[in-house]
Protein backbone atom coordinates (compact mmCIF):
# COMPACT_ATOMS: atom_id res chain seq x y z
CA UNK A 1 0.00 0.00 0.00
CA UNK A 2 1.37 3.38 -1.00
CA UNK A 3 0.25 6.66 0.53
CA UNK A 4 0.67 9.99 -1.18
CA UNK A 5 -1.31 12.17 1.20
CA UNK A 6 -1.11 12.77 4.92
CA UNK A 7 -4.45 11.12 5.66
CA UNK A 8 -3.61 8.08 3.50
CA UNK A 9 -0.29 7.75 5.28
CA UNK A 10 -2.01 7.74 8.66
CA UNK A 11 -4.28 4.92 7.52
CA UNK A 12 -1.49 2.88 5.92
CA UNK A 13 0.71 3.13 8.99
CA UNK A 14 -2.18 2.21 11.26
CA UNK A 15 -3.16 -0.77 9.10
CA UNK A 16 0.44 -2.04 9.16
CA UNK A 17 0.62 -2.01 12.94
CA UNK A 18 -1.44 -5.15 13.49
CA UNK A 19 -0.76 -5.59 17.18
CA UNK A 20 -1.70 -2.00 17.91
CA UNK A 21 -4.78 -2.45 15.72
CA UNK A 22 -6.01 -5.44 17.75
CA UNK A 23 -5.30 -3.75 21.10
CA UNK A 24 -7.03 -0.57 19.95
CA UNK A 25 -10.17 -2.48 18.95
CA UNK A 26 -10.32 -4.85 21.90
CA UNK A 27 -9.55 -2.39 24.70
CA UNK A 28 -12.82 -0.37 24.57
CA UNK A 29 -14.83 -3.58 24.33
CA UNK A 30 -13.19 -4.92 27.47
CA UNK A 31 -14.44 -1.87 29.32
CA UNK A 32 -17.83 -1.64 27.62
CA UNK A 33 -19.06 -5.23 27.49
CA UNK A 34 -19.59 -5.66 31.27
CA UNK A 35 -21.11 -2.20 31.51
CA UNK A 36 -23.56 -2.54 28.65
CA UNK A 37 -24.55 -6.18 29.04
CA UNK A 38 -24.98 -6.22 32.84
CA UNK A 39 -27.54 -4.37 34.89
CA UNK A 40 -25.24 -1.51 35.83
CA UNK A 41 -27.31 1.68 36.22
CA UNK A 42 -27.22 3.76 33.03
CA UNK A 43 -25.72 6.74 34.86
CA UNK A 44 -22.59 4.79 35.87
CA UNK A 45 -22.21 3.20 32.46
CA UNK A 46 -22.54 6.61 30.79
CA UNK A 47 -19.95 8.14 33.12
CA UNK A 48 -17.41 5.39 32.45
CA UNK A 49 -17.97 5.39 28.70
CA UNK A 50 -17.73 9.20 28.52
CA UNK A 51 -14.38 9.02 30.30
CA UNK A 52 -13.25 6.27 27.95
CA UNK A 53 -14.12 8.26 24.80
CA UNK A 54 -12.70 11.47 26.25
CA UNK A 55 -9.37 9.88 27.04
CA UNK A 56 -8.76 7.89 23.83
CA UNK A 57 -8.09 10.87 21.56
CA UNK A 58 -5.70 12.98 23.63
CA UNK A 59 -3.56 10.10 24.84
CA UNK A 60 -3.04 8.70 21.34
CA UNK A 61 -2.39 12.01 19.59
CA UNK A 62 -0.23 13.32 22.42
CA UNK A 63 2.04 10.29 22.47
CA UNK A 64 2.37 10.00 18.68
CA UNK A 65 3.10 13.68 18.10
CA UNK A 66 5.61 13.79 20.96
CA UNK A 67 7.46 10.86 19.43
CA UNK A 68 7.40 12.52 16.01
CA UNK A 69 8.69 15.76 17.51
CA UNK A 70 11.58 13.85 19.03
CA UNK A 71 12.61 12.01 15.87
CA UNK A 72 12.45 15.10 13.67
CA UNK A 73 9.28 14.32 11.74
CA UNK A 74 7.44 17.41 12.95
CA UNK A 75 10.37 19.50 11.70
CA UNK A 76 10.24 17.71 8.37
CA UNK A 77 6.47 18.31 8.19
CA UNK A 78 7.15 22.03 8.42
CA UNK A 79 9.08 21.97 5.18
CA UNK A 80 6.37 20.22 3.15
CA UNK A 81 4.47 22.29 0.59
CA UNK A 82 1.27 22.01 2.65
CA UNK A 83 -0.19 24.59 5.02
CA UNK A 84 0.13 23.66 8.71
CA UNK A 85 -3.62 24.00 9.20
CA UNK A 86 -4.46 21.57 6.42
CA UNK A 87 -1.78 19.19 7.59
CA UNK A 88 -3.08 19.15 11.16
CA UNK A 89 -6.68 18.73 10.04
CA UNK A 90 -5.70 15.79 7.84
CA UNK A 91 -3.67 14.19 10.62
CA UNK A 92 -6.05 14.70 13.52
CA UNK A 93 -9.14 14.13 11.38
CA UNK A 94 -7.79 10.74 10.31
CA UNK A 95 -6.72 9.88 13.84
CA UNK A 96 -10.16 10.82 15.14
CA UNK A 97 -11.75 8.69 12.41
CA UNK A 98 -9.57 5.74 13.47
CA UNK A 99 -10.54 6.36 17.09
CA UNK A 100 -14.17 6.45 15.98
CA UNK A 101 -13.77 3.00 14.40
CA UNK A 102 -12.30 1.88 17.70
CA UNK A 103 -15.40 3.05 19.57
CA UNK A 104 -17.88 1.85 16.95
CA UNK A 105 -18.21 -1.73 18.30
CA UNK A 106 -19.11 -0.23 21.70
CA UNK A 107 -21.77 1.96 20.09
CA UNK A 108 -23.10 -1.05 18.17
CA UNK A 109 -23.29 -2.98 21.42
CA UNK A 110 -25.31 -0.18 23.03
CA UNK A 111 -27.64 -0.08 20.03
CA UNK A 112 -28.19 -3.84 20.19
CA UNK A 113 -28.81 -3.80 23.95
CA UNK A 114 -31.16 -0.79 23.85
CA UNK A 115 -32.77 -0.81 20.39
CA UNK A 116 -35.68 1.33 21.58
CA UNK A 117 -33.43 4.35 22.18
CA UNK A 118 -32.70 4.88 18.47
CA UNK A 119 -33.71 8.55 18.73
CA UNK A 120 -30.41 9.13 20.54
CA UNK A 121 -28.16 7.44 18.00
CA UNK A 122 -27.54 10.39 15.66
CA UNK A 123 -26.71 12.61 18.65
CA UNK A 124 -24.49 9.89 20.09
CA UNK A 125 -22.55 9.46 16.84
CA UNK A 126 -22.00 13.20 16.43
CA UNK A 127 -21.03 13.85 20.03
CA UNK A 128 -18.58 10.92 20.01
CA UNK A 129 -17.00 12.29 16.82
CA UNK A 130 -16.79 15.80 18.29
CA UNK A 131 -15.20 14.63 21.55
CA UNK A 132 -12.70 12.45 19.70
CA UNK A 133 -11.58 15.32 17.46
CA UNK A 134 -11.31 17.72 20.39
CA UNK A 135 -9.42 15.06 22.34
CA UNK A 136 -6.95 14.65 19.49
CA UNK A 137 -6.49 18.41 19.38
CA UNK A 138 -5.87 18.49 23.15
CA UNK A 139 -3.23 15.80 22.74
CA UNK A 140 -1.60 17.69 19.85
CA UNK A 141 -1.40 20.91 21.87
CA UNK A 142 -0.09 19.01 24.91
CA UNK A 143 2.65 17.48 22.73
CA UNK A 144 4.16 20.95 22.31
CA UNK A 145 4.69 21.28 26.07
CA UNK A 146 7.12 18.44 26.66
CA UNK A 147 9.49 16.00 24.97
CA UNK A 148 8.40 13.14 27.19
CA UNK A 149 5.33 11.08 26.19
CA UNK A 150 4.68 10.29 29.87
CA UNK A 151 4.69 13.96 30.78
CA UNK A 152 2.40 14.75 27.86
CA UNK A 153 -0.12 12.22 29.19
CA UNK A 154 -0.02 14.08 32.47
CA UNK A 155 -0.65 17.40 30.69
CA UNK A 156 -3.67 15.80 29.06
CA UNK A 157 -5.17 14.19 32.16
CA UNK A 158 -4.73 17.19 34.46
CA UNK A 159 -7.14 19.49 32.58
CA UNK A 160 -9.37 16.64 31.42
CA UNK A 161 -10.57 15.54 34.85
CA UNK A 162 -11.86 18.96 36.02
CA UNK A 163 -13.41 19.50 32.59
CA UNK A 164 -15.28 16.21 32.92
CA UNK A 165 -16.46 17.29 36.37
CA UNK A 166 -17.61 20.67 35.05
CA UNK A 167 -19.45 18.89 32.24
CA UNK A 168 -21.53 17.08 34.85
CA UNK A 169 -20.10 13.67 34.01
CA UNK A 170 -19.27 12.66 37.59
CA UNK A 171 -22.18 14.20 39.43
CA UNK A 172 -25.42 15.91 38.35
CA UNK A 173 -25.06 19.70 38.37
CA UNK A 174 -27.83 21.72 39.98
CA UNK A 175 -26.42 25.25 40.25
CA UNK A 176 -27.49 27.36 37.26
CA UNK A 177 -23.99 28.77 36.71
CA UNK A 178 -22.43 25.30 36.60
CA UNK A 179 -25.20 24.12 34.29
CA UNK A 180 -24.33 26.91 31.85
CA UNK A 181 -20.65 25.99 32.07
CA UNK A 182 -21.45 22.34 31.41
CA UNK A 183 -23.27 23.24 28.20
CA UNK A 184 -20.06 24.91 26.97
CA UNK A 185 -18.18 21.63 27.19
CA UNK A 186 -18.47 18.84 24.60
CA UNK A 187 -18.35 16.09 27.21
CA UNK A 188 -21.77 17.07 28.57
CA UNK A 189 -23.43 16.33 25.21
CA UNK A 190 -21.61 13.02 24.95
CA UNK A 191 -22.67 12.13 28.47
CA UNK A 192 -26.27 13.12 27.84
CA UNK A 193 -26.50 11.16 24.60
CA UNK A 194 -24.91 8.10 26.23
CA UNK A 195 -27.41 8.37 29.08
CA UNK A 196 -30.22 8.54 26.55
CA UNK A 197 -28.92 5.67 24.43
CA UNK A 198 -28.42 3.49 27.52
CA UNK A 199 -31.98 4.04 28.65
CA UNK A 200 -31.21 6.51 31.43
CA UNK A 201 -32.78 9.88 32.16
CA UNK A 202 -30.86 12.66 30.44
CA UNK A 203 -31.57 16.34 31.04
CA UNK A 204 -31.50 17.28 27.36
CA UNK A 205 -33.68 16.24 24.45
CA UNK A 206 -32.15 14.23 21.58
CA UNK A 207 -32.24 17.17 19.16
CA UNK A 208 -30.54 19.47 21.68
CA UNK A 209 -27.76 16.95 22.15
CA UNK A 210 -27.53 16.46 18.39
CA UNK A 211 -27.12 20.22 17.92
CA UNK A 212 -24.49 20.42 20.66
CA UNK A 213 -22.52 17.47 19.27
CA UNK A 214 -22.65 18.90 15.76
CA UNK A 215 -21.56 22.35 16.96
CA UNK A 216 -18.55 20.97 18.78
CA UNK A 217 -17.57 18.79 15.82
CA UNK A 218 -17.58 21.79 13.45
CA UNK A 219 -15.90 23.99 16.06
CA UNK A 220 -13.18 21.42 16.66
CA UNK A 221 -12.48 21.16 12.93
CA UNK A 222 -12.18 24.95 12.66
CA UNK A 223 -9.99 25.19 15.74
CA UNK A 224 -7.72 22.41 14.45
CA UNK A 225 -7.09 24.38 11.27
CA UNK A 226 -6.33 27.54 13.22
CA UNK A 227 -3.96 25.80 15.63
CA UNK A 228 -1.89 24.19 12.86
CA UNK A 229 0.97 26.65 13.18
CA UNK A 230 0.86 26.63 16.96
CA UNK A 231 1.17 22.86 17.09
CA UNK A 232 3.53 22.17 14.20
CA UNK A 233 5.78 25.21 14.36
CA UNK A 234 6.49 25.48 18.07
CA UNK A 235 10.05 24.55 19.07
CA UNK B 1 29.82 22.49 -18.71
CA UNK B 2 28.37 24.64 -15.99
CA UNK B 3 25.49 26.97 -16.79
CA UNK B 4 26.35 30.62 -17.08
CA UNK B 5 25.35 32.06 -13.73
CA UNK B 6 26.59 35.59 -14.18
CA UNK B 7 23.34 37.02 -15.47
CA UNK B 8 21.00 34.91 -13.34
CA UNK B 9 19.46 36.04 -10.06
CA UNK B 10 20.44 34.19 -6.90
CA UNK B 11 18.48 31.09 -5.98
CA UNK B 12 18.69 31.90 -2.33
CA UNK B 13 19.72 34.99 -0.43
CA UNK B 14 19.88 35.81 3.26
CA UNK B 15 20.57 39.29 4.55
CA UNK B 16 21.50 39.95 8.18
CA UNK B 17 19.68 36.76 9.11
CA UNK B 18 19.34 35.87 12.78
CA UNK B 19 17.52 33.08 14.52
CA UNK B 20 17.95 33.05 18.26
CA UNK B 21 16.79 30.61 20.88
CA UNK B 22 16.34 30.93 24.60
CA UNK B 23 19.72 30.60 26.27
CA UNK B 24 21.38 32.80 23.67
CA UNK B 25 22.10 30.14 21.06
CA UNK B 26 21.31 30.43 17.38
CA UNK B 27 22.72 32.26 14.36
CA UNK B 28 23.27 35.98 14.19
CA UNK B 29 23.61 38.46 11.37
CA UNK B 30 24.48 36.02 8.62
CA UNK B 31 24.44 37.21 5.03
CA UNK B 32 24.85 34.77 2.17
CA UNK B 33 23.85 34.14 -1.40
CA UNK B 34 23.53 31.02 -3.53
CA UNK B 35 23.85 31.20 -7.29
CA UNK B 36 22.59 28.53 -9.71
CA UNK B 37 25.08 25.69 -10.04
CA UNK B 38 26.94 26.74 -6.91
CA UNK B 39 27.78 24.63 -3.86
CA UNK B 40 27.86 26.67 -0.67
CA UNK B 41 29.42 25.06 2.38
CA UNK B 42 28.52 25.99 5.95
CA UNK B 43 31.33 24.84 8.21
CA UNK B 44 31.70 24.98 11.94
CA UNK B 45 31.92 22.77 15.01
CA UNK B 46 28.85 21.41 16.79
CA UNK B 47 26.84 24.29 18.25
CA UNK B 48 28.22 26.82 15.77
CA UNK B 49 24.75 27.42 14.32
CA UNK B 50 24.99 25.63 10.98
CA UNK B 51 22.03 23.33 11.64
CA UNK B 52 19.95 26.28 12.83
CA UNK B 53 20.91 28.25 9.73
CA UNK B 54 20.08 25.32 7.48
CA UNK B 55 16.70 24.92 9.16
CA UNK B 56 15.89 28.55 8.46
CA UNK B 57 17.03 28.20 4.85
CA UNK B 58 14.93 25.02 4.59
CA UNK B 59 11.82 26.97 5.77
CA UNK B 60 11.55 24.81 8.89
CA UNK B 61 12.17 27.81 11.15
CA UNK B 62 11.46 31.50 10.77
CA UNK B 63 14.24 34.03 11.16
CA UNK B 64 13.92 36.25 14.24
CA UNK B 65 15.61 39.09 12.33
CA UNK B 66 16.82 39.75 8.81
CA UNK B 67 15.45 38.48 5.54
CA UNK B 68 15.62 35.28 3.54
CA UNK B 69 14.35 34.94 -0.02
CA UNK B 70 14.05 31.85 -2.18
CA UNK B 71 13.90 32.62 -5.90
CA UNK B 72 13.20 36.21 -4.88
CA UNK B 73 10.21 35.17 -2.75
CA UNK B 74 10.47 35.87 0.99
CA UNK B 75 7.34 33.91 1.96
CA UNK B 76 8.72 30.74 3.49
CA UNK B 77 5.29 29.12 3.67
CA UNK B 78 4.60 29.54 -0.03
CA UNK B 79 4.09 26.00 -1.40
CA UNK B 80 5.67 27.06 -4.71
CA UNK B 81 8.88 27.83 -2.80
CA UNK B 82 8.87 24.63 -0.79
CA UNK B 83 8.20 22.46 -3.84
CA UNK B 84 11.55 23.59 -5.26
CA UNK B 85 13.60 22.77 -2.16
CA UNK B 86 15.23 19.39 -1.56
CA UNK B 87 15.83 18.97 2.13
CA UNK B 88 17.93 16.63 4.22
CA UNK B 89 17.86 17.80 7.82
CA UNK B 90 20.11 16.66 10.65
CA UNK B 91 17.64 14.08 11.95
CA UNK B 92 16.79 11.10 9.73
CA UNK B 93 13.05 11.79 10.04
CA UNK B 94 11.08 8.81 8.79
CA UNK B 95 7.95 6.87 9.50
CA UNK B 96 9.52 3.83 11.13
CA UNK B 97 6.49 1.58 10.71
CA UNK B 98 6.54 2.04 6.95
CA UNK B 99 8.96 0.62 4.41
CA UNK B 100 11.71 2.64 2.79
CA UNK B 101 9.78 2.72 -0.47
CA UNK B 102 6.57 3.83 1.24
CA UNK B 103 8.45 6.67 2.94
CA UNK B 104 10.10 7.83 -0.27
CA UNK B 105 6.80 7.54 -2.17
CA UNK B 106 5.01 9.67 0.41
CA UNK B 107 7.55 12.48 0.13
CA UNK B 108 7.63 12.26 -3.68
CA UNK B 109 3.86 12.65 -3.84
CA UNK B 110 3.84 15.41 -1.23
CA UNK B 111 6.15 17.40 -3.51
CA UNK B 112 3.78 16.87 -6.42
CA UNK B 113 5.65 14.24 -8.42
CA UNK B 114 3.14 12.37 -10.65
CA UNK B 115 2.76 8.65 -9.92
CA UNK B 116 4.50 7.33 -13.04
CA UNK B 117 7.42 9.69 -12.66
CA UNK B 118 7.66 8.97 -8.94
CA UNK B 119 7.94 5.24 -9.64
CA UNK B 120 10.64 5.76 -12.30
CA UNK B 121 12.70 8.20 -10.26
CA UNK B 122 12.47 6.21 -7.06
CA UNK B 123 13.72 3.10 -8.80
CA UNK B 124 16.64 5.03 -10.28
CA UNK B 125 17.52 6.77 -7.00
CA UNK B 126 17.08 3.72 -4.78
CA UNK B 127 19.29 1.67 -7.12
CA UNK B 128 21.85 4.49 -7.19
CA UNK B 129 22.19 4.60 -3.42
CA UNK B 130 22.01 0.84 -2.96
CA UNK B 131 18.65 0.72 -1.19
CA UNK B 132 16.64 -0.98 -3.95
CA UNK B 133 16.94 -4.44 -2.42
CA UNK B 134 15.95 -3.08 0.99
CA UNK B 135 13.05 -1.00 -0.31
CA UNK B 136 10.37 -3.25 1.19
CA UNK B 137 12.05 -3.41 4.59
CA UNK B 138 10.58 -1.36 7.42
CA UNK B 139 12.63 1.77 8.08
CA UNK B 140 12.94 0.84 11.75
CA UNK B 141 15.16 -2.03 10.57
CA UNK B 142 17.43 0.31 8.59
CA UNK B 143 20.90 1.26 9.79
CA UNK B 144 21.74 4.94 10.26
CA UNK B 145 23.61 4.94 6.94
CA UNK B 146 20.56 3.51 5.15
CA UNK B 147 18.30 6.10 6.74
CA UNK B 148 20.60 8.89 5.61
CA UNK B 149 20.62 7.48 2.09
CA UNK B 150 16.83 7.38 2.15
CA UNK B 151 16.86 11.04 3.22
CA UNK B 152 18.94 11.80 0.15
CA UNK B 153 16.49 9.96 -2.10
CA UNK B 154 13.61 11.94 -0.58
CA UNK B 155 15.50 15.18 -1.07
CA UNK B 156 16.27 14.45 -4.71
CA UNK B 157 13.13 12.74 -6.01
CA UNK B 158 11.25 15.91 -6.99
CA UNK B 159 14.25 17.43 -8.80
CA UNK B 160 14.56 20.51 -6.61
CA UNK B 161 16.23 23.75 -7.66
CA UNK B 162 17.97 24.11 -4.30
CA UNK B 163 19.35 21.24 -2.24
CA UNK B 164 19.84 21.86 1.48
CA UNK B 165 21.87 19.08 3.05
CA UNK B 166 22.86 18.81 6.69
CA UNK B 167 25.90 16.56 7.16
CA UNK B 168 25.08 14.53 4.03
CA UNK B 169 28.07 12.21 4.39
CA UNK B 170 27.36 11.39 8.02
CA UNK B 171 27.28 7.59 8.46
CA UNK B 172 27.96 6.99 4.76
CA UNK B 173 30.72 4.61 3.73
CA UNK B 174 33.53 5.85 1.47
CA UNK B 175 31.96 4.45 -1.71
CA UNK B 176 28.62 6.11 -0.96
CA UNK B 177 30.42 9.37 -0.19
CA UNK B 178 32.16 9.30 -3.57
CA UNK B 179 28.86 8.52 -5.30
CA UNK B 180 27.23 11.45 -3.53
CA UNK B 181 30.00 13.85 -4.54
CA UNK B 182 29.70 12.69 -8.14
CA UNK B 183 25.93 13.09 -8.08
CA UNK B 184 26.12 16.57 -6.58
CA UNK B 185 28.64 17.60 -9.23
CA UNK B 186 26.31 16.41 -11.98
CA UNK B 187 23.36 18.19 -10.40
CA UNK B 188 25.20 21.49 -10.16
CA UNK B 189 25.96 21.24 -13.87
CA UNK B 190 22.22 21.46 -14.48
CA UNK B 191 22.01 24.67 -12.43
CA UNK B 192 20.91 23.25 -9.08
CA UNK B 193 22.30 25.15 -6.11
CA UNK B 194 23.47 23.22 -3.05
CA UNK B 195 23.85 24.38 0.53
CA UNK B 196 25.87 21.94 2.54
CA UNK B 197 26.35 22.04 6.31
CA UNK B 198 29.34 19.90 7.11
CA UNK B 199 32.36 19.29 9.28
CA UNK B 200 33.88 17.15 6.57
CA UNK B 201 36.84 19.23 5.45
CA UNK B 202 37.67 16.96 2.53
CA UNK B 203 34.11 17.05 1.24
CA UNK B 204 34.06 20.82 1.49
CA UNK B 205 37.38 21.20 -0.31
CA UNK B 206 36.35 18.83 -3.06
CA UNK B 207 32.93 20.16 -3.82
CA UNK B 208 32.24 23.59 -2.34
CA UNK B 209 32.57 26.66 -4.53
CA UNK B 210 32.20 28.91 -1.54
CA UNK B 211 32.56 28.31 2.17
CA UNK B 212 31.20 30.17 5.19
CA UNK B 213 32.85 29.48 8.55
CA UNK B 214 30.42 29.69 11.46
CA UNK B 215 31.58 30.09 15.03
CA UNK B 216 29.29 30.73 18.00
CA UNK B 217 26.46 31.56 15.60
CA UNK B 218 28.33 34.12 13.53
CA UNK B 219 29.95 33.99 10.12
CA UNK B 220 33.58 34.66 10.92
CA UNK B 221 35.17 34.13 7.50
CA UNK B 222 33.99 33.23 4.02
CA UNK B 223 35.38 32.79 0.58
CA UNK B 224 36.30 30.34 -2.14
CA UNK B 225 38.34 27.45 -0.67
CA UNK B 226 41.49 28.08 -2.75
CA UNK B 227 41.48 31.74 -1.69
CA UNK B 228 40.92 30.83 1.94
CA UNK B 229 43.73 28.33 1.85
CA UNK B 230 46.19 30.97 0.63
CA UNK B 231 46.03 32.33 4.18
CA UNK B 232 47.80 29.19 5.23
CA UNK B 233 50.20 29.03 2.29
CA UNK B 234 53.50 27.58 3.45
CA UNK B 235 52.08 26.54 6.80
CA UNK B 236 52.10 22.96 7.98
CA UNK B 237 49.76 20.97 10.15
CA UNK B 238 51.51 18.73 12.66
CA UNK B 239 49.48 15.98 14.30
CA UNK B 240 51.02 14.43 17.37
CA UNK B 241 49.55 11.33 18.89
CA UNK B 242 50.44 11.55 22.56
CA UNK B 243 50.48 9.04 25.39
CA UNK B 244 49.74 11.52 28.16
CA UNK B 245 48.28 15.04 28.41
CA UNK B 246 50.32 17.87 26.95
CA UNK B 247 50.31 21.47 28.18
CA UNK B 248 49.19 23.53 25.24
CA UNK B 249 50.34 26.82 26.76
CA UNK B 250 53.99 25.90 26.18
CA UNK B 251 53.26 25.10 22.57
CA UNK B 252 51.19 28.21 21.97
CA UNK B 253 53.95 30.39 23.38
CA UNK B 254 56.23 29.37 20.50
CA UNK B 255 56.28 32.05 17.78
CA UNK B 256 56.18 29.32 15.09
CA UNK B 257 52.90 27.92 16.42
CA UNK B 258 49.87 29.67 14.93
CA UNK B 259 47.31 27.47 16.70
CA UNK B 260 47.21 24.36 18.83
CA UNK B 261 44.41 22.21 20.13
CA UNK B 262 43.81 18.72 21.47
CA UNK B 263 41.26 16.24 20.18
CA UNK B 264 41.28 12.95 22.08
CA UNK B 265 44.88 11.74 22.15
CA UNK B 266 45.89 13.88 19.16
CA UNK B 267 47.43 17.33 19.35
CA UNK B 268 46.85 19.49 16.25
CA UNK B 269 49.38 22.24 15.68
CA UNK B 270 49.47 24.76 12.85
CA UNK B 271 53.04 25.83 12.17
CA UNK B 272 53.90 29.08 10.42
CA UNK B 273 55.73 29.20 7.09
CA UNK B 274 59.29 27.97 7.37
CA UNK B 275 58.90 26.51 10.87
CA UNK B 276 60.54 23.21 11.61
CA UNK B 277 58.35 20.52 13.24
CA UNK B 278 61.40 19.45 15.25
CA UNK B 279 61.13 22.74 17.18
CA UNK B 280 57.78 21.56 18.49
CA UNK B 281 59.19 18.27 19.62
CA UNK B 282 62.00 20.06 21.39
CA UNK B 283 59.47 21.90 23.54
CA UNK B 284 57.88 18.67 24.63
CA UNK B 285 60.36 17.20 27.07
CA UNK B 286 60.81 13.47 26.93
CA UNK B 287 59.27 13.19 23.48
CA UNK B 288 60.39 9.64 23.05
CA UNK B 289 57.88 8.51 25.67
CA UNK B 290 55.23 11.15 25.10
CA UNK B 291 54.70 11.11 21.34
CA UNK B 292 53.71 7.79 19.82
CA UNK B 293 53.11 9.09 16.30
CA UNK B 294 53.70 12.25 14.31
CA UNK B 295 52.28 13.40 10.97
CA UNK B 296 53.07 16.52 9.02
CA UNK B 297 50.75 17.51 6.19
CA UNK B 298 49.54 20.35 4.02
CA UNK B 299 46.95 22.44 5.91
CA UNK B 300 43.28 22.35 4.95
CA UNK B 301 40.13 24.35 5.69
CA UNK B 302 39.88 22.70 9.10
CA UNK B 303 43.31 24.06 9.97
CA UNK B 304 42.29 27.53 8.89
CA UNK B 305 39.26 27.24 11.13
CA UNK B 306 41.51 26.15 13.97
CA UNK B 307 43.82 29.08 13.33
CA UNK B 308 40.92 31.55 13.30
CA UNK B 309 39.03 30.25 16.32
CA UNK B 310 41.33 27.98 18.29
CA UNK B 311 38.61 25.32 17.93
CA UNK B 312 39.05 22.17 15.83
CA UNK B 313 36.30 20.97 13.51
CA UNK B 314 35.28 17.56 14.80
CA UNK B 315 35.86 14.63 12.50
CA UNK B 316 32.63 13.15 11.13
CA UNK B 317 31.87 9.70 12.51
CA UNK B 318 31.72 7.10 9.74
Amino acid sequence: MLAGTVWQRELVEFAQRRRALVIKLVFPLLVAVPLVLSNVPAVYAATTLTMLVAIIGPLGAGAVLTRERQNGLVLRYRTLPVTPGRLLIERLGTNAAIDFLQVLPVLALIALRHPGQFAWWPALLLSVAGVLLIGNLMGAVASTLSDSPGEVMLYVIIPLLPLLYLAGVFTPLTQPALLVVSRLLPFSYLHESLLGALGGQPNLLPWETLLGGFGFLVGAAGLTGRLGRRVLESD
Amino acid sequence: MKVDTASEPSLLSAVALSRSYRGGKGVFDVTLKLAPGEVLGLMGPNGSGKTTLLRVLATAAAPTAGRVAWFGNANRRDPSVRRRLGIMLDQAAHFDQMTGYQNAWFFARQYGVPRILAAERLEELLRWCGLWDARDQLVREYSLGMRRKLNLVEALVHRPAILLLDEPTLALDYRAELDLIERLRLLTLTGIGVVLATNDVHLAERICDYVVFLHQGRAIREGRPPELLTELAGSKEVQLQVNSPVGLENLRSLPEVQAATVEGDTVHIILARGANPAQVLAVLNGTADLVSNMRVRRPNLGDLFLKLTGVALPAEPK
